[in-house]
């Protein structure tokens, strides 16, 4: 394994340092600093903003929701919330394009209700089934 | 240096008081590890198919792009962008499985430990930016000042090197997490599982970490379901039958003219009154050289091809072509099957023109007629290129001019 480690690691470095001196070489200062801003914030809204929200959720949750039902609502809102981080940069984007490009032409905002009320409903009737089968054992 | 010093002995000194706590049954190493190895494949996915797109624009001339399989390059890049898509809600699925993690105490233990975290801060702020910005490129939609294309590339390169650097770093916990089975396994606790007395791999038969609500399983699933809904949603735009569930696809081919979608109109491209004048000449320029008129057009364009546009931004379509193979017009210059082929547009600016050489010189039609009508000028009316295996940039349309060399 320890062979593997290094092998794997020092490929790694390598690649990655090429790819920073293709950075450094090929694309101009102001720019790299803009490109450096979105890397420093992407971590700053994932790991500062995005994923508190999601801690913060789970413990209201946590705090007001029984198990059994909770573990349902909390798959509706992995499969809800996984919808919507691709859907909202198309609901922001939409009808922005000349029309023959056939792009971002449709509703986004309905579509996204239509697929999370079909996510609700399949939730709703995995715990009804649960819940009937616990009543009726 | 001393400054240096007294901050890394802080950050390694008691733990704050006010410092996030965790207790989380749910995650697990056996969990993070089943994830990774998938975000991992998708990652490979993207870096590889990736790479095929870049030789696309810039092949060896020793090794010119195939012509066959037609749908080569749809296929790859149909699976780039899919992939890619996809990759998004599964790496914050991925990223949420290890959030604790962020809050460790100590928060850096030695130097070897801060250049980790550090190697874990550019693989995930790469990772973060690559799929943004690959996926709003997608939607047409540039918020920064960089090139997109030269910097995805680059970006790849640091991604995938961090990747290999962070299995590297990571491999006995992955060996573990893959291992473990995923109910009973160690619970992502302050203390990695290889330095917890209590943890399962060293406590022998503790019982498994209770899960009232969601399971770890449950996360698979819900994980998954969000993914597939998504990927069955969005791959439409080049999974061609699936269009009428596209309800999250960015491209809708049937809403195209003449049943393509374009990527750069002829208003864009600022060629209208060129292309649609009566005058239009196509020069072609060899060792024989002659013009082409709108009526030689009318004349000429008799073969028919089934050949799929394929956009570098993932949409495809399969299409018929009718037009003058391309051989047939490097043949009359003077030219054969291994001329040099540069074909330019009345379009100016980075894609007015593009070079054919090798197996695509004989399989590419000079098209007029697209699903059998006139060319629509927004697909390159009168005169375009269409060849097989080739992204849609490269089958340069409004053709004012062939090279053969």
């Amino acid at each position: 394994m320890r062979a593997w480690r290094i092998s794997l690691a020092t490929a790694g470095i390598l690649l990655g340092l090429y790819g920073v001196f293709r950075l450094l070489t090929n694309v101009g200062f102001v720019e790299l600093l803009v490109l450096a801003a979105w890397l420093i914030g992407a971590v700053v809204i994932h790991d500062g903003i995005l994923s508190p929200a999601v801690v913060a959720v789970g413990w209201f949750l946590a705090r007001t929701v029984r198990p059994r039902a909770r573990r349902y609502l909390q798959g509706f809102l992995v499969v809800g919330g996984l919808m919507t981080v691709i859907a909202v940069p198309l609901m922001l984007r939409k009808d922005t394009q000349p029309v023959s490009k056939a792009m971002l032409l449709q509703s986004y905002g309905a579509n996204l209700t239509l697929l999370l009320a079909l996510a609700a409903a399949l939730s709703l009737l995995l715990y009804a089934i649960r819940v009937a089968r616990r009543t009726t054992a | 240096m001393m400054a240096g010093v007294s901050i890394l002995e802080r950050l390694n000194g008691p733990r704050p008081e006010r410092w996030p706590a965790f207790s989380s049954p749910v995650r697990s190493t056996a969990l993070t590890a089943r994830i990774g190895r998938v975000l991992g494949i998708c990652f490979g996915i993207c870096f590889v198919t990736g790479m095929l797109s870049y030789y696309q624009y810039a092949p060896w001339s020793w090794l010119p792009e195939p012509a066959s399989p037609v749908w080569l390059y749809r296929f790859t890049q149909g699976l780039h962008v899919a992939t890619g898509t996809a990759t998004i809600p599964l790496l914050l699925v991925k990223l949420w499985s290890v959030y604790p993690n962020l809050f460790r105490w100590p928060a850096v233990r030695s130097l070897k430990h801060a250049a980790e975290r550090l190697s874990v801060f550019v693989l995930i702020s790469t990772a973060l930016v690559q799929l943004t910005t690959g996926y709003l490129n997608t939607l047409n939609w540039y918020p920064w000042p960089w090139d997109f294309v030269s910097v995805h590339r680059f970006l790849a390169y640091v991604l995938i090197g961090s990747i290999l650097l962070h299995i590297g770093l990571k491999l006995p916990d992955i060996k573990y997490g893959l291992a473990a089975e995923l109910a009973t396994a160690d619970v992502l606790t302050e203390i990695p599982w290889s330095e917890n007395p209590l943890a399962h791999s060293n406590a022998g038969d503790v019982p498994p970490p209770p899960t009232p609500a969601l399971s770890r399983r449950g996360v698979l699933v819900a994980g998954a379901a969000g993914i597939g809904a998504v990927v069955v949603t969005s791959v439409g735009q080049t999974l061609t039958p699936l269009e009428p569930i596209g309800l999250l696809a960015v491209r809708q081919w049937t809403k195209g003219p003449q049943g393509v979608p374009v990527n750069k109109t002829a208003d864009q491209a600022g060629i209208i009154a060129e292309a649609s004048s009566g005058d239009w000449r196509l020069h072609v320029v060899g060792r024989n050289p002659y013009v082409l008129t709108l009526a030689d057009l009318d004349e000429l364009a008799q073969a028919e091809a089934q050949l799929p546009v394929t956009c570098v931004e993932g949409w495809s379509v399969g299409a018929d072509w009718r037009g003058i193979p391309l051989l047939e017009v490097v043949r009359r210059a003077g030219g054969d099957a291994s001329s040099r082929v540069r074909v330019v547009s009345l379009e100016q600016g980075l894609y007015g023109n593009s070079v054919v050489v090798g197996p695509q010189v004989s399989a590419a039609l000079l098209a007029t007629h697209l699903n059998g009508e006139r060319l629509n000028l927004d697909h390159g009316y009168p005169l375009r290129l269409i060849s097989p295996n080739r992204p849609g940039v490269l089958n340069t349309k409004w053709l004012s001019s062939v090279e053969v060399t």
